[in-house]
């Protein structure tokens, strides 16, 4: 009979339930969808309100995970199938193919460069963020080792200039590769890692206990809101991140996507598409994005206190520790805070620097205002993967996309599945430390539910 | 006894990552010429399973008793080599790691022959080092399963649950008669409404705890003193009034005394009528059905928060929206107005905004710098508030004002903070060890905090931290020990003057003192930064595995050749050598002047280390250190920048040019700034 817990998302949530679970002395299947455990927080630049960097707090605890006895950690893995059984969890699980032996990847980067072909990132793809066919998800990802886009293996790749693709026999028949580049440079280096040839793998576990720390998303402003899908000095809040992140593309520098010039006036606007329809913006307050703006805005001043500041907003929400501490130190950095309903961005063609028409709300007067860069608080979203997982363990979404607890006031983080719990973004919009506090409690609730269905 | 050091130096191709630009058969060659090594062996992947297998072989065939593994970098790879040493038979702190990849191959691609040499001083300095290593080893400290909650509220009542539900024993001290705290003041919760009345969820939490076998209550009583630490606390504990104290032991505590309502005393004439009154006041009210027929309310937020002096009270929205409709939905045809700056309703708090609307309830916003008035005129309240978004000055009358306050920590606070060592802020909440990563902990061990005592927050938070401090405080209780990896820091008291630096500067009050203010580590505390070290003025204290003899070494062979186109930098474990790597992954090209030297802290690096730098000739010396605030030591950083300040004026006495010493502070993600400092430093310090 198994004791494990097995914690579903490696953000910094799974991460921290994981931890306290092992430490605990109980084994974990840590098991996140994506090529490295690290969620958001291994995208972040800074986290606020003390401007801390993001990865130099975060991977210390990746690697500890990484190498803590009691912790298996399974990326690129999907949870397909749970069937309760005497109080136990039989799991099916899917780990899709990284087209790579992770057992002897060293993740050197040798593949990396051989590959002739550059793709848009995923994340950063409107500030110019590219990645190769086959890569690392982020320097320090967790197992550290690269993945080959599916898309290049399949063929679509092909006419994009992918080394492979047009042969009469599929991958999968193969053994080896005489016309991929990767694969070349790997042997070369000594090494036989990339596989093409590779399957997906299930996996049965056993656990006990189950915790859902899948996490959550920021939304991508739909259609033109505010100009976003029209103009590209039009950006939001996750990738002006990634912009000013020094370990991102532009290696930290604050440039606009149009010209590559660092950008002198920049706004925000805060709760861009709050209150539109679900599927159109984001209908409800994310809690977090006023505090990400904030600390956006300082980081840009402490690049170029020159650069012009302003941020657009209703209602301020500096809620926790510190928060409005920290908002008054952007103030005290020349930020301007403007209390305003903006309705319209215009951009102009030649200059590529956008017009942004507001109702000024203490003034009641209509304005506006030239940037050249413009980032838009589009606000915190549910997990889209939340849906299937959902209906694999047998659980109910709030109307939002979010994991229902059994009861908030009673039984929070519990779930109507006895064993099974929820922490950190899959319970809601949520801050990093609050994250950190719910997967310590979601730990304690999966461990105590082990003590009671001991067989 | 004498031991024979036998050293064996391993080093790594990495395919062709390092061997493409480092001549690894050169370098090889050169390890094997060093003094004490008997074995030097290239690997193509050091840290394949073959290699690692040959590598335990070659240990036990030559006697190895040092081992300096040359390829990648300890952040990553370093647990892989201690685990493969140790399975071979050599304690894994005799492993010393030196990287080649990150530091030379990858960032100085287009000079082989100066980065084989560079590579061979790196390996030079660490078997330099390895020849001095000691063996350590995890010091652990026993630990029974007694656990203190101080604060019966929510909070604490759940922390209690989770720890007796292990069969651990919890001990809860309240100081009020009943369990409850701040919630025996509410009427309801703000999340539901009338559905759960708050009576009701602390009776029904209140009559577990008080039925749990493993928990034992002790209400009506108060903290007289703690002393020890993690496995070893004496609380003493008094009941209020005249009964005598009496002595418990226990092995961890949780720290739970929840907040108060600061009172707006002589504020908004609350105090002198008594038709003002707080939100708590207002939810007393609303329990004992005291509100009596009201026409006309006018609830002020955010009094006294988020001004200069104070943040956002983070539940005063929902509070007063909660109390409005209460308050609407006894009175339908009174008048309820929410005078407000920003409200902050997030998720399905924003449904009841959605609700208080549709029901009648009224908002109006102030502006931040102009604050309403309540007056009385005729014995009539009347609140003078200026609209915002209107842009004029309304007169509002009314029979009942409410002012949503902002709050402070209990008033225990301040003795409980002496007690245990740990700190609060000017609010009276405790600070927790990390904003981000540690919000249920203390820097010392085996001390958890949660609930209100660490800031303001709901109902649901409490007890979702309650739970999660009975977590963190349950780890050691059930290993039944806690453990520090062996570094960690010995001090030598045939020196020692009882300064009393060493145990006051300790970041994790890792150092007792007896009578006589001896010091003395307590092992198991002990993080290994090294800051007691490099500070105690009589150098009596030791860092196993950067002992000032191993560093130093390291200095005086990387300085050994060429000392004046040298640079010595002191790399801390953590975000720096961070840095370095990021700038190695992102193959950032740069000189190679520099020999780093990796230390936990910057906090570890002393005075004597810089100056023996100089000393030895030294073009330059760098001190890299976690980007503030960030340190994984809490304020390592910080000390080690007033140290370099001292250093500076130290050097200019010696001689020495001041402006040859540097510092960076850099993140992990710091790349490019640690290779632009490199630049920087060799430009203004005239090297080639």
């Amino acid at each position: 009979m198994s004791d494990a817990i097995l914690v579903i998302g490696g953000g910094i949530a799974g991460i921290n339930c994981a931890m306290n679970v092992a430490k605990y002395g109980t084994k974990v299947y840590l098991v996140d969808d994506t090529a490295s455990i690290g969620g958001m927080m291994a995208r972040l630049d800074k986290t606020f309100p003390t401007n801390d960097c993001s990865i130099c707090i975060e991977a210390p605890q990746m690697y500890d995970v990484d190498n803590h006895e009691n912790i298996k950690i399974l990326t690129n893995t999907e949870v397909r199938k749970v069937k309760k059984v005497n109080g136990e969890f039989q799991v099916r699980l899917v780990t899709k193919p990284k087209f790579v032996d992770e057992e002897k990847c060293t993740g050197c980067g040798a593949c990396v460069e051989a590959c002739p072909v550059s793709v848009p990132d995923e994340m950063d793809g409107k500030i110019g963020g590219k990645r190769k066919l086959v890569s690392m998800a982020f320097p320090q990802a967790v197992p550290n080792v690269v993945s080959v886009d599916p898309a290049c293996r399949h063929g679509e790749m092909r006419k994009a200039g992918a080394c492979i693709g047009d042969c009469k026999v599929d991958c999968s028949q193969c053994r080896e590769c005489p016309i991929a580049l990767c694969v070349m440079a790997c042997e070369k280096e000594g090494k036989k890692a990339i596989t093409h040839w590779q399957s997906s793998k299930n996996m049965k576990i056993d656990v006990k206990s189950i915790v859902v720390a899948t996490g959550i998303t920021d939304a991508k402003p739909v259609g033109d809101l505010l100009g976003y899908d029209v103009y590209k000095n039009v950006i939001t809040n996750a990738q002006f991140e990634r912009l000013m992140n020094a370990g991102g593309p532009t290696a930290g520098e604050i440039i606009r996507p149009s010209d590559s010039k660092h950008a002198k006036k920049i706004a925000w606007i805060q709760c861009a598409g709050r209150g539109l329809a679900e599927g159109k913006g984001t209908p409800y307050c994310s809690k977090i994005c006023c505090m990400i703006s904030t600390k956006q805005t300082i980081i840009t001043k402490e690049h170029d206190p020159a650069v012009e500041t302003t941020v657009f907003y209703n209602d301020l929400k500096a809620y926790g520790k510190g928060f409005w501490e920290f908002y008054r130190k952007a103030v005290d950095n020349g930020v301007d805070y403007v209390r305003a309903r903006p309705y319209e961005v215009f951009e102009d063609p030649e200059t590529k620097n956008l017009t942004l028409k507001y109702e000024d709300l203490e003034s009641g007067e209509l304005e506006i205002k030239e940037v050249e860069l413009l980032v838009l608080a589009s606000g915190i979203i549910s997990n889209k993967r939340n849906k299937k997982l959902a209906k694999v363990l047998k659980l109910e979404l709030d109307h939002l996309g979010f994991f229902k607890e059994k009861n908030p006031l009673t039984a929070p983080l519990e779930t109507k599945v006895d064993g099974i719990y929820l922490c950190g973004g899959a319970t809601g919009p949520i801050d990093i430390a609050e994250s950190v506090v719910q997967a310590s409690a979601a730990a304690m609730l999966a461990l105590q539910n082990n003590l009671q269905v001991k067989s | 006894m004498v031991e024979n050091i036998r050293i064996g130096v391993f080093v790594c191709d990495c395919g062709s990552n390092i061997a493409g630009v480092v001549n690894v058969p050169d370098v090889v060659d050169y390890a094997r010429g060093l003094d004490h090594v008997v074995l030097a062996d290239e690997g193509r992947w050091s840290c394949s399973v073959d290699y690692l297998s040959k590598m335990q072989d070659l240990i036990k065939e030559h006697q190895i008793n040092r081992v300096v593994v040359a390829s990648c970098t300890p952040r990553t790879h370093e647990p892989l080599f201690k685990r493969t040493v140790k399975e071979a038979g050599v304690n894994p702190y005799l492993l010393e790691f030196v990287s080649i990849r990150e530091q030379v191959s990858w960032v100085h691609m287009q000079e082989p022959e100066i980065a084989t040499e560079k590579a061979k001083d790196l390996v030079k300095m660490g078997v330099a080092k390895a020849a001095l290593l000691e063996e350590g080893q995890e010091i652990r400290l026993p630990v029974k399963t007694d656990c203190l909650i101080i604060g019966g509220g929510m909070a604490g009542m759940s922390a209690a649950l989770n720890v007796a539900d292990q069969g651990f024993n919890a001990v809860l001290v309240e100081k009020e008669p009943q369990l409850g705290g701040i919630m025996n003041q509410l009427c309801f919760i703000s999340h539901d409404h009338y559905k759960s009345p708050a009576a009701i969820l602390v009776e029904s939490k209140a009559a577990q705890v008080h039925a749990h076998p493993n928990v034992t209550v002790y209400t009506d009583t108060h903290l007289e003193t703690v002393e020890g630490y993690i496995g070893n606390y004496r609380v003493t504990l008094k009941p209020n009034g005249d009964g005598s104290s009496g002595n418990i032991d226990v092995s961890t505590v949780v720290v739970a005394t929840g907040m108060q309502e600061l009172e707006p005393e002589g504020q908004f004439l609350y105090g002198d009528d008594p038709r003002v009154v707080t939100q708590l006041q207002l939810d007393r009210m609303l329990r004992d059905k005291a509100v009596q027929d009201v026409k006309s309310v006018v609830i002020i937020n955010c009094v006294n928060s988020k001004n200069e002096t104070r943040g956002c009270c983070s539940i005063g929205c929902h509070t007063s929206v909660k109390n409005a409709i209460a308050l609407k939905t006894l009175h339908k045809n009174a008048s309820v107005q929410i005078l407000y700056r920003d409200l902050s309703m997030v998720k399905e708090e924003g449904d009841a905004l959605e609700k208080a609307k549709k029901i009648g309830i009224k908002f109006l916003r102030f502006p931040d710098d102009r604050y309403p008035v309540v007056a009385t005129e005729n014995k009539n309240l009347i609140v003078q508030v200026f609209d915002l978004l209107i842009g004029k000055e309304f007169k509002l009358p009314a029979d009942l004002v409410v002012l949503t306050t902002a709050f402070k920590g209990d008033e225990t606070v301040e003795h409980i903070k002496g007690l245990l060592k740990v700190s609060s802020n000017a609010d009276g909440f405790f600070q927790e060890s990390h904003v981000k990563l540690g919000p249920l902990e203390f820097p010392a061990d085996g001390i958890s905090l949660c609930g209100c005592a660490k800031a303001p927050m709901t109902f649901k938070e409490s007890c979702e931290a309650g739970t999660g401090a009975a977590m963190k405080v349950s780890i050691p209780m059930k290993r039944g020990y806690v453990e520090a990896e062996g570094i960690v820091a010995d001090i030598d008291l045939a020196n020692c003057n009882q300064c009393s630096i060493c145990w006051k500067r300790c970041p994790y009050s890792a150092i007792k003192v007896d009578a006589e203010k001896n010091p003395e580590v307590i092992k198991a505390l002990c993080k290994g930064c090294g800051l007691c070290a490099a500070d105690c003025p009589k150098e009596c204290i030791s860092i196993v595995h950067y002992s000032d003899e191993q560093v130093m070494a390291q200095v005086e062979a990387a300085l050994e050749d060429d000392p004046d186109r040298k640079i010595i930098g002191f790399v801390c474990h953590w975000c720096a050598l961070g840095g370095v790597d990021m700038a190695g992954v992102s193959r950032l090209q740069y000189p190679s002047n520099a020999r780093l030297i990796r230390v936990m802290c910057s906090a570890r690096v002393s005075i004597k280390m810089m100056q023996h730098a100089f000393d030895l000739g030294a073009a330059g010396v760098l001190v890299a250190g976690c980007e503030f605030p960030t340190c994984h030591y809490i304020t390592g950083n910080y000390a080690a920048e007033k140290r370099i300040k001292r250093t500076k004026s130290k050097l200019a006495k010696a001689g020495y040019d001041p402006e040859r010493l540097w510092n960076i502070w850099c993140s992990a993600a710091d790349g490019p700034k640690f290779a632009g400092t490199m630049r920087e430093m060799v430009k203004e310090l005239n090297l080639k």
